[in-house]
């Protein structure tokens, strides 16, 4: 029985993902101006001798105490540098920098806040961490409200990583690369939240400057196309239908027009045995300068980069960010049991835990499922 | 058919006491006697035949006497050294001997590329090849069979007679296991005789590769303990061996001269005075008249001291009931009073021996030569030396220096003196 | 300092170290860990491998590569993502020489052991050589030695399957201990392999002259030859060697009351007993010619492997045993002996000293006497609990037992150390263990170890020829060795002897 109604799924979702029609780039219509799907966006990433460095920096963070009306968590950023496949050893600022974040709900004007201030670990961390009065959200800011819900603490609580991701990158770039090099933020280019353009702006001014490649890209991507079909599927069955080569890049998918996404978009191809492509974004300011050939020499030292037998196709400087920037499980539960400590010690726990309790049932219930 | 006398360790001069003394030349005398009556071609005399190097001139001439009628009737005497009869810092009565023709010693070698190349000597007569190895104090000799050239020696061909003065390990008897010897895979293999000396016990042994290795003990003895195996019924004499390309037959001479009588008492649980009672009754009644008397007095004494018993008035109890001579052993007695140093040994050779080799320990030396079995050897040799009478025609002075030199040269000290 | 790894996880007894790249950590290894003076050692005795990329991708990607399907890929930094991890455990703290009780610091780096850190290892009053301290299958130049007067009196366990080294170690062990006559050491040689009648031995060591005796039924020149005379064999040198009900042992004791030391002589030639039925006689007539090849032939008493005698060998036991108090080592060749043959005259030897030790012991001179040992290869025979429930204790196992009393001591040879009995194997203090493949041998020596080597089953299962552990309460701990060729030894042993003078020949 069950099988019959498996069987009815797939096929129902079979029909509805006709990739036969690719359909055209959607994206949201004021902020972007789409180009129409065309082979001749494809352009193969040649292999070129380059002494381009990219440097990656990615950050992690996760929560060590949550309550709705705060959040404590744990955040982490970090950088590498390669040249090709070869890490280069950083030796002027910290390779990682860590902090904690504790978010807590003020009312305000009327209104509920959330607040984030912010503990480096190490006195040395102190000048890459974001500034406590760029962290005041409202919860009603539609941009982190879920539907017409409030929005959630936790979520807004995250956004210091964010900033602290800008910020680093920054110094990464005025301290550890030089003319030509390239910085790859994982993720996109877009700022999102209120004084996040701030950081951005301050990043991109730092890498004029000194003329290092801006760039961002994204391991995941919500794009589609006019058909309903995800952009990037689209884009590779294109590639499929054309026997593009081993190696490219598809450009222009969209202009930007918008200040919060100063980016020119590339969706690419990084290995040949890759099945996946990825949205690559460079600094709009810088990508419309650079020739072709420039920007197949950044594509090229990122394929150089992409051929771990691990995830052929992405980038292994942003693996080892990943790996790197990550808050693991282990530590969460020992900073915890440290906070829980501190808590018990104050003598705050009755009052910590009225809060905490009105939001971890689901926890619970987990728990008694095991 | 050929014949010879295989006679060893006749201890000629062993004995202080005249009578004794008296009747180890007469035991030789009448060996000697024997081997003309038997008439033999030669004799083999395996080493001790005198009690040491130099020995008491009025014994040696007796000996001389007797072996110059041996040689006159055209008996050819072969000798080796025995561990008494030589010297190894003087000249010996036995090299004086042989060099005056009365006798040849059939020892005679070199060493070259670390091997001792023996030289065999024929008698003419019979053309049998005799060789050997002498004797040395505490088994010295061993270091020569230990570089032995034995294919040379097996590869002779002809009638061979091998003399040695050695116990052998595997033929030592139970009590002598102290007493230094040699594995029999020391000796040559192959040869048609064996002659050994050295080993008080009359003893004929086939050994795997050897045939019969043989021993024919003293002809009276050197030592009470030798006197006292005679009176257990240990046999005294020598081998008449006949053969021509082999040997043929074998028998053995008895060269007893005189009875023996052995009388052993223990005091045990006796006080000084009632063991004297007894003894002196025991005694009277003992049949003791022509016969040579060896009382054993063993035991630990319950009271009283061991002097207060009159051992030489026991003795003279004896000699004047007739014996012609009494000996008491009293080295196992005892006094539960007065106890001195408890040392186990047979005679007083190897009392001393057990005695320096139980007590060399107390010594502390660094000098691993006085050290073990190495320093024990060392002490003996050197009491050895001390122990020497000044010779009659020697002044005092150089009788000193004389024990001055042989000891320093026991001790290896000859050289760092100079 | 160079570092080879890095201590990341684990807990007391199971520490996780991180092998740096390319260092090649091996089972077995030494590494030390610096805490300033506490240095601490430790001792791998596990490896696995650990990888950041998940076990799937590792798989696919092997597959992709084996089939031809992964060019242009490969792992980036492979050595920061795939690497080899070691469990060890800390076996001693450098400075205190105990075994530590704090786990090292965390994140603490290792390096390789370095003789600086063996310095504590010192050459003991009377050293028995037994090899070279080992790591891994590396040779760390420091000697390793045994304090002869306290192990051999403690008793030794040599055990290994075949063809790991045991007489090689044995020969190096009495090559060192030859060469200073401070003990009276006994081998039963099963296989005569130990004097060196063809090719190299113990023959060849300076000092064997002074200090070695071979006794054989075929002795080359200048060496003994074994034969016992069959007075020297008592009623009592048959307990636990030869079986007897409990008739025939009174039936013994009986023809010994009677005949004196020439009781096997009156069995052999069939004297009667009052008392002793024909039937009784007849069968220890059988029982004499079976396990000990003597008969009557032509009314001579004949042995067939030509070792027991009625006429010569009378004093050989009691030479045996006083070359044996004057530090001797005393090798009997039994190799053509059956089983009984070699285990009686041990037996009759072995007796010999121990009752005259004991009585040194009551007289108070034992400190002046030498410690005697016995090496019996093939233990099991005389100390195996099948042996010892159905033929009764002898002694070997009286020695096993009681023997450290007395300053005499076994050195047991064997490939099955689980049949010895637990409290004998419990005596055996010092246990040199080699390659076993065996699980049930290596849980009975790692059960019955002077130090916990709970965790060193994989280590010793991979023990190459030559290799071994020494585990003993005369070791600070469980020691790795490497064992040298006996050749190699020996050559080194004559380099250190003064050349003997020659021989003067005065006739």
């Amino acid at each position: 029985m069950i099988g019959e109604v498996v069987k009815k799924v797939i096929k129902n979702l079979d029909g509805m993902i006709r990739d036969s029609e690719l359909g055209e780039p959607f994206l949201s219509s004021h902020n972007y101006r789409t180009h129409p799907f065309s082979v001749e966006n494809f352009k193969p990433i040649c292999l070129v001798k380059s002494d381009r460095k990219l440097a990656f920096v990615d950050g992690g963070n996760s929560e060590l105490l949550s309550a709705p009306n705060f959040s404590i968590q744990l955040n982490r950023v970090y950088f590498n540098i390669f040249e090709g496949r070869s890490r280069i050893q950083s030796s002027n600022i910290p390779q990682a920098i860590e902090f904690f974040s504790a978010t807590f709900a003020v009312f305000k004007n009327n209104k509920i806040f959330f607040d984030t201030s912010i503990f480096p670990v190490s006195d040395k961390f102190d000048k890459f961490v974001p500034d406590e009065s760029d962290l005041s959200f409202s919860s009603m800011d539609r941009r982190l409200m879920v539907g017409s819900s409030r929005a959630d603490i936790s979520r807004v609580a995250s956004i210091a990583r964010r900033f602290a991701e800008w910020k680093f990158s920054r110094y990464v770039i005025e301290n550890e690369l030089e003319k030509g090099d390239v910085l790859v933020m994982d993720g996109t280019l877009r700022t999102a939240f209120v004084n996040e353009s701030d950081y951005a702006k301050e990043a991109y001014r730092v890498s004029k400057k000194k003329s290092i490649v801006y760039s961002g890209l994204s391991k995941t991507s919500q794009l589609f196309t006019t058909t309903g079909l995800s952009l990037l599927g689209a884009i590779r069955k294109l590639s499929e239908d054309s026997r593009v080569g081993p190696l490219w890049y598809y450009h222009p998918i969209a202009d930007s027009l918008s200040p919060e996404h100063e980016a020119a978009f590339f969706i690419v191809k990084l290995h040949e045995n890759a099945q996946r492509v990825f949205r690559y974004e460079i600094y709009e300011e810088q990508a419309k300068f650079l020739t072709l050939g420039e920007i197949n020499e950044v594509l090229c030292q990122l394929c150089i980069n992409s051929c771990d037998a691990s995830f052929p196709g992405y980038p292994y400087g942003l693996i080892d960010a990943d790996a790197n920037a990550r808050i693991r499980y282990e530590e969460l539960e020992t900073y915890r049991v440290m906070l829980l400590s501190e808590v018990s010690k104050l003598g705050s726990w009755p009052k910590f835990s009225r809060h905490i309790e009105s939001k971890d049932a689901h926890d619970i219930l987990n728990m008694l499922r095991g | 058919m050929y014949k010879f006398a295989h006679i060893a360790d006749c201890h000629l001069g062993a004995f202080r006491d005249p009578v004794l003394r008296e009747l180890s030349l007469k035991a030789f005398q009448k060996a000697l006697n024997l081997c003309i009556e038997e008439q033999v071609d030669f004799i083999i005399i395996s080493g001790d035949l005198f009690n040491s190097n130099i020995p008491d001139m009025g014994i040696v001439n007796q000996a001389v006497i007797t072996m110059k009628e041996i040689r006159d009737k055209g008996i050819y005497i072969y000798v080796i050294y025995g561990s008494h009869d030589f010297s190894p810092n003087e000249t010996s009565i036995v090299d004086i001997l042989s060099s005056a023709g009365l006798f040849q010693k059939i020892v005679k070698g070199e060493v070259a590329d670390g091997k001792l190349k023996l030289k065999f000597f024929k008698d003419q007569k019979t053309e049998a090849k005799l060789v050997g190895i002498s004797g040395r104090t505490l088994g010295l000799e061993k270091e020569y069979y230990e570089i032995l050239d034995r294919e040379s020696l097996e590869k002779e061909k002809g009638f061979k007679i091998f003399a040695f003065h050695t116990a052998l390990d595997e033929l030592k008897p139970a009590f002598l296991a102290q007493m230094e010897s040699i594995p029999v895979s020391n000796l040559p293999k192959g040869f048609d005789y064996y002659a050994g000396g050295h080993v008080h016990v009359k003893m004929e042994k086939k050994l795997q590769g050897y045939g019969t290795i043989r021993y024919p003990g003293t002809l009276f003895g050197y030592s009470f303990r030798d006197l006292e195996q005679n009176a257990d019924g240990e046999k005294q004499g020598f081998f008449i061996v006949s053969f021509n390309h082999m040997v043929k037959d074998v028998h053995f001479v008895e060269t007893k001269v005189c009875e023996y009588l052995k009388f052993e008492y223990d005091v045990s649980n006796k006080n000084s005075t009632k063991a004297k009672e007894e003894l002196v009754d025991k005694v009277k009644k003992l049949s003791v008249k022509g016969k040579l008397v060896l009382l054993k007095v063993s035991g630990e004494l319950s009271g009283g001291k061991t002097s207060d018993i009159d051992f030489t008035q026991l003795k003279e109890i004896l000699l004047q009931n007739g014996a012609i001579y009494a000996n008491i052993n009293r080295n196992a007695l005892s006094s539960k009073e007065y106890s001195g140093i408890r040392v186990e040994g047979k005679d007083v050779h190897e009392i001393e021996i057990n005695l320096l080799r139980e007590n060399i320990g107390n010594v502390k030396v660094k000098e691993p030569k006085l050290k073990g079995e190495k320093g024990t050897n060392l002490a003996v040799n050197l009491l050895n030396v001390l122990i020497q009478d000044k010779k009659t025609t020697e002044e005092r002075k150089d009788y000193v220096e004389r024990m001055m030199v042989m000891s320093l040269k026991t001790l290896g000290l000859t050289e760092a003196m100079e | 300092m160079s570092v080879c790894g890095q201590i990341i996880a684990g807990q007391f007894g199971k520490i996780l170290i991180r092998e740096k790249s390319g260092e090649k950590i091996e089972l077995g290894d030494l590494l030390v860990v610096e805490e300033g003076e506490n240095s601490v050692i430790l001792q791998v005795y596990d490896l696995f491998y650990g990888s950041q990329i998940s076990q799937v991708a590792r798989e696919l990607i092997s597959g992709m590569k084996l089939e031809g399907l992964g060019a242009g890929m490969e792992f980036l930094e492979p050595q920061l993502r795939n690497y080899i991890l070691a469990e060890s455990k800390a076996v001693l703290r450098i400075s205190e020489q105990k075994t530590p009780k704090m786990l090292p610091d965390f994140f603490g780096t290792v390096r390789r052991i370095e003789k600086k850190d063996l310095e504590f290892l010192s050459i003991p009053e009377k050293p028995i050589y037994l090899g070279k301290v080992r790591s891994g299958s590396k040779i760390v130049g420091v000697d390793t030695y045994l304090n002869g007067l306290d192990a051999l009196s403690h008793h030794i366990l040599i055990s290994s399957t075949t063809g790991r080294g045991k007489s090689n170690l044995v020969k190096v062990m009495l090559c060192s201990v030859l060469g200073q006559g401070a003990f009276g050491i006994l081998v039963l040689d099963a296989h005569d392999e130990y004097y060196g009648r063809t090719g190299k031995g113990l023959k060849d060591h300076p000092k064997a002259r002074d200090n070695l005796r071979y006794y054989s039924t075929n002795p080359p020149a200048g060496t003994n030859t074994l034969m016992v005379n069959l007075k020297s064999i008592e009623p009592r040198h048959l307990e636990g060697v030869i079986h007897l009900t409990d008739a025939q042992q009174h039936a013994v004791r009986l023809y010994r009351a009677t005949y004196g030391d020439e009781w096997i002589e009156s069995i052999v030639r069939g004297k009667k007993v009052e008392g002793i039925s024909p039937i009784t006689l007849t069968v220890l007539q059988r029982i004499v010619r079976v396990s000990l090849s003597i008969y009557l032939e032509d009314d001579e008493i004949i042995c067939r492997n030509r070792v027991f005698s009625n006429a010569a060998g009378e004093s050989t036991a009691k030479d045996i045993v006083k070359n044996l108090e004057n530090g001797k080592t005393i090798i009997l060749d039994t190799s053509k002996l059956g089983d009984e043959a070699e285990l009686l005259i041990g037996s009759i030897i072995a007796n010999e000293v121990f009752y005259r030790y004991q009585g040194y012991k009551s007289d108070g001179k034992l400190a002046e006497k030498v410690p005697v040992s016995i090496v019996i290869e093939e233990a099991p025979r005389v100390l195996g609990a099948d042996k010892l429930a159905s033929l009764g204790g002898n002694i070997y196992s009286k020695i096993a037992r009681e023997g450290r009393k007395f300053n005499i001591g076994l050195i047991a040879i064997t490939q099955l150390a689980s049949v010895i009995p637990p409290d004998i194997l419990a005596n055996m203090n010092t246990k040199i263990i080699m390659g076993n493949e065996l699980l049930s041998e290596r849980h009975a020596l790692i059960g019955s170890a002077a130090q916990d080597l709970s965790d060193d089953d994989r280590n010793i299962a991979s023990l190459d020829r030559g290799e071994a552990i020494v585990s003993s309460i005369f070791t600070k701990f469980a020691v790795p060795i490497k064992v040298p060729l006996f050749e190699d030894y020996l050559e080194s042993c004559s380099k250190s002897v003064e050349k003997r003078s020659n021989t003067v020949f005065v006739g």
